[in-house]
């Protein structure tokens, strides 16, 4: 092992950054559907809080579906587009936070965020914007579109 | 909200993971658009490049090519050419098609209690020849091909190119930790502990290259910890295990995201291949002790 030389972390590094918990917000739910149905003039809410009609002119383009999966130390808001004939146009995650050294189901984690709708929390560390590491894993979010299509993916009448 | 912003950042889940985009320097709508198109791109290398997906090239190349030649597209027949290029290099330790011949073999941990009983030989060609017009042939019966150890690297590159084309001065794209940036400013990257995925190792300044870390994948919706690498050892047969965890920091992020594999293989013989690269590494072995290249250490005092 000649060619590799023994590390050490600066000691700054490990001083100011200990955990990965970090938060990002990447869109309201309002900007997800403008994105998704630039066409749409209203979104009338048929599910409060979870699903959207999207309409142009009187006409139906689509159904908006708000989502949301919370695990141990994630927790995650996405939105799935679903054009009229049930197929869908985009998802985009809205979302997303991820902690460490508590369950993130636990109520006090989630408090912090009530009323919130930008990521400011002193929970997080707001120096890291990119993660490089272990693999995040979005099985959950295929999982969760699978049941949205399940309830919304027939065509909407 | 966030109107006033010059940067627009999106995420959405492709490719088995979260694949986020940052962008800084343009008008909103041109950024709005950029981004979009380079989604494009990455959902382009899902669907040819997906294991799972039936119509994708490397399912069709896994029915057809070992009975007759099979077109593929452009992007298909370059990663190809580049895992036939390092599968030489490595002497066979890059190889894209031992994970699936393990799968069918039920060789794969977990899945039968006798890994001894293996094929005889590991073929030093990789079997998989390229003909010309984008035309793919297998050379035995036997080849079935995965390329969940380079696509996600070579999706990114992709989304790069879009994004530049479309004028922008500044971009990240981050597939699950498969990154590549571009601009003037260098981004700043934070690697995860692989023993720890909940804390940081250190942190990285990335400019106009590529970054790649492999360890066992992680999913914080179930566990803080992360999973057995899913790397085979083509001489064992078994899991790479020597190594916790590994970053490969390379020009293009196709190229950091094979090495990483490597890496993980044979740390001693992966020196050789990451300095033809110009690319470096960090590693953590699994005992813990942390070790980087020569070039590693000498990016971080330049």
């Amino acid at each position: 092992m000649s060619d590799w030389i023994k590390w050490t972390a600066p000691a700054a590094a490990a001083v100011s950054i200990t955990s990965a918990a970090h938060a990002v917000q990447y869109l309201s739910i309002p900007e997800a559907q403008k994105l998704a149905f630039p066409s749409a003039s209203s979104f009338a809410e048929i599910q409060p809080g979870r699903v959207w009609k999207a309409q142009a002119g009187g006409r139906v383009v689509g159904l908006f579906v708000f989502d949301r999966v919370i695990g141990k130390h994630l927790y995650i808001d996405y939105a799935v587009a679903l054009d009229p004939s049930g197929r869908i146009l985009r998802i985009d995650i809205l979302q997303y936070r991820e902690s460490y050294g508590g369950e993130i189901r636990g109520p006090s984690w989630l408090a912090q965020f009530k009323g919130k709708t930008r990521g400011s929390s002193l929970e997080f560390n707001k120096d890291i914007r990119n993660i490089s590491g272990a693999t995040l894993s979005s099985m959950h979010i295929t999982e969760g579109v699978k049941r949205v299509l399940a309830a919304y993916g027939s065509a909407i009448r | 909200m966030a109107a006033q912003s010059d940067s627009l950042r999106r995420a959405r889940p492709l490719l088995g993971t979260f694949v986020e985009i940052d962008v800084a320097g343009a008008a909103r709508d041109a950024m709005e658009t950029a981004v979009e198109a380079a989604f494009r791109a990455i959902a382009q290398v899902h669907r040819l490049m997906s294991f799972h997906d039936p119509a994708s090239d490397v399912s069709r190349l896994n029915r057809e090519a070992s009975t007759r030649a099979v077109t593929v597209d452009d992007w298909t027949f370059q990663v190809l050419a580049t895992t036939g290029d390092l599968h030489r290099r490595s002497n066979g330790l890059f190889d894209v098609s031992i994970a699936p011949a393990l799968q069918r073999l039920g060789l794969l941990p977990g899945q039968t209690d006798d890994r001894r009983r293996a094929p005889e030989e590991t073929p030093m060609a990789d079997g998989i020849e390229l003909l010309a017009r984008n035309r793919i042939r297998f050379k035995r019966p036997d080849i079935k091909i995965d390329l969940g150890g380079i696509a996600k690297g070579f999706a990114v590159d992709r989304a790069v190119d879009v994004l530049r084309r479309c004028g922008m001065s500044h971009g990240i794209v981050n597939a699950g930790g498969d990154l590549a940036a571009f601009g003037s400013t260098p981004a700043s990257i934070h690697l995860r502990d692989p023993r720890d995925p909940g804390r940081i190792l250190c942190q990285v300044a990335v400019k106009d290259e590529a970054l790649a870390s492999t360890s066992g994948s992680f999913d914080p919706v179930r566990s803080s910890q992360a999973a057995d690498c899913a790397i085979i050892d083509p001489r064992s047969r078994q899991p790479a295990r020597q190594l916790a965890g590994a970053t490969v920091r390379a020009p293009s992020c196709m190229i950091a995201d094979a090495l990483t594999k490597l890496v993980m293989i044979d740390p001693p013989s992966a020196a050789s291949l990451l300095a033809q690269a110009r690319a470096s590494a960090l590693i953590v072995s699994a005992d813990g002790e942390v070790n980087a290249s020569r070039e590693w250490e000498r990016a971080r005092a330049a």
